[in-house]
């Protein structure tokens, strides 16, 4: 990996890592356990590591943000997260932030003189 | 569904003991889950080979199971700076005052000078004695904050306290344009200087470290240094001192960047006082005879003034040089001064 790719690597996961949790969060609105959560994910366009989304969401759940339950599924014990009143609060918090700086990011390429430069 | 086990057994030994069982049984289902809907698809069950794949993209089991471990660090990026600003303090100042004790305290303790040249060996040990202290002293509160929050001031209370007109003035521009000194070489300097008075102060009891070889000569000789030596000796040993000690409180003091040129040429104007004690010995007598009663037909007389005013003329040679360079660098603040004030103007 030439340093442009290995810096490119680097700003995208720094980039993702947040948008990640806040895509695994509204993903959560409806019950999931952990392999159909990455499946609808990737179904969807975002494609995760299994061995960042499962730690990801026990980190979630540490936080209080995620409600986890053991059931049985197809003769099968299955963890199942869902999310957390307090979750939908952060989530809906998230969301607003997330449509403020897309809209300002893209405020910007669309007018990339600024006001103060005329 | 063997090299899934042996997977998920290599996982859990890095995991920690009280979550693993959950943490293993959750991957467990999972990952039969994936198992499954991939022989689903292929209408078979995975071969050896396709399973290593599956088990390759999940990653090695350390790097799968250090994923479950909460982020944790020896020293963490809130701290570190602070850590790295103690360190630096605590670290110069054991070696000022280590210095202290050899330069000042130890010749006195020890004559004979013997424990000096020990002294000066454990100084690398300490320092990394000092380091290590501080180190451990961090980690622990590292460690101490991120478990128990709610009874560590915080630090951004630290920073909330400072305000901006307790800055710094800003530093002054060298017109001639030289960069100001790094830190390192600020310290290397003190080193330096600490390392050269301790070789001063050896040189009387191992003549060797200054002459080399040539001390046989001298130990052999019917000559020997006049007393007048001493007294420039002393005053080198104290001047460096001074210098030394100078330059470890601006050290301290975090104003090594642009040492004041009004000091260095006081520094210099200084050292030609030695110089100056020795060019106005009366008699220009800069070594005796060791024994004159024996000596004094073959050695003394003519061959004696040959060797003193030999003495004499190259001091004289060194004070005229000294003189002129101070002359050039006080005329070159001069200058500078001047023409800051052309451009302030």
């Amino acid at each position: 990996m030439t340093v442009a790719e290995n810096q490119f690597e680097s700003l995208r996961l720094e980039l993702r890592r947040g948008s990640l949790t806040l895509a695994v969060l509204a993903q959560l609105r409806q019950e999931h356990y952990g392999y159909t959560l990455r499946k609808d994910l990737a179904e969807r366009g975002l494609e995760i590591d299994e061995s960042t989304l499962y730690p990801l969401l026990r980190r979630l759940e540490t936080q209080g943000l995620l409600l986890s339950e053991w059931r049985e599924e197809d003769k099968r014990n299955k963890r199942f997260y869902h999310l957390s009143p307090d979750g939908e609060q952060i989530l809906a918090k998230l969301l607003d932030e997330w449509q403020a700086i897309n809209a300002s990011i893209n405020h910007i390429f669309e007018h990339p003189e600024s006001q103060n430069s005329k | 569904m063997e090299l899934l086990d042996r997977y998920l057994q290599a996982v859990k030994k890095y995991l920690p003991a009280r979550r693993q069982d959950d943490i293993i049984a959750e991957l467990r289902a999972n990952m039969e889950s994936q198992i499954e809907d991939k022989e689903s698809e292929f209408g078979r069950p995975l071969t050896q080979g396709e399973m290593e794949d599956l088990l390759r993209k999940m990653g090695s089991p350390v790097i799968v199971a250090s994923r479950y471990q909460p982020q944790q660090y020896l020293i963490g990026p809130a701290l570190f700076p602070l850590y790295l600003y103690v360190l630096r303090v605590v670290v110069l100042w054991a070696l000022i005052v280590y210095s202290i004790v050899i330069v000042v305290v130890l010749p006195f303790a020890s004559p004979d000078h013997s424990d000096i040249a020990a002294s000066l060996l454990r100084t690398p040990g300490i320092l990394i004695n000092v380091a290590a202290w501080v180190t451990l002293v961090f980690v622990a509160f590292e460690f101490f904050a991120a478990r128990y929050p709610e009874k560590c001031p915080p630090l951004a209370g630290l920073a909330d306290n400072w305000s901006p007109s307790s800055l710094p003035p800003l530093e002054k521009v060298d017109l001639s344009g030289r960069k100001p000194r790094s830190f390192t070489q600020a310290v290397a300097e003190v080193v330096i200087g600490f390392l050269m008075i301790a070789w001063l102060l050896l040189i009387p009891r191992h003549p060797f470290l200054l002459m080399g070889p040539g001390v046989v000569v001298l130990r052999v000789a019917p000559y020997q240094l006049a007393p007048i030596w001493w007294t420039f000796y002393w005053w080198i040993v104290g001047l460096n001192a001074l210098q030394l000690a100078w330059k470890t409180i601006d050290l301290a003091r975090s104003r090594w960047q642009q040492p004041a040129p009004i000091r260095q040429i006081i520094f210099k104007a200084v050292g030609v006082i030695p110089v100056a004690l020795l060019l106005s010995v009366r008699d220009h007598i800069y070594v005796v005879l060791k024994n004159p009663s024996a000596d004094q037909l073959r050695y003394g007389g003519h061959n004696l003034d040959v060797i003193n005013n030999s003495v004499h003329l190259g001091f004289s040679v060194i004070c005229a040089i000294v003189v002129v360079q101070l002359a050039w660098e006080i005329g070159h603040i001069v200058w500078d001064a001047y023409r800051r004030g052309e451009a302030a103007r």
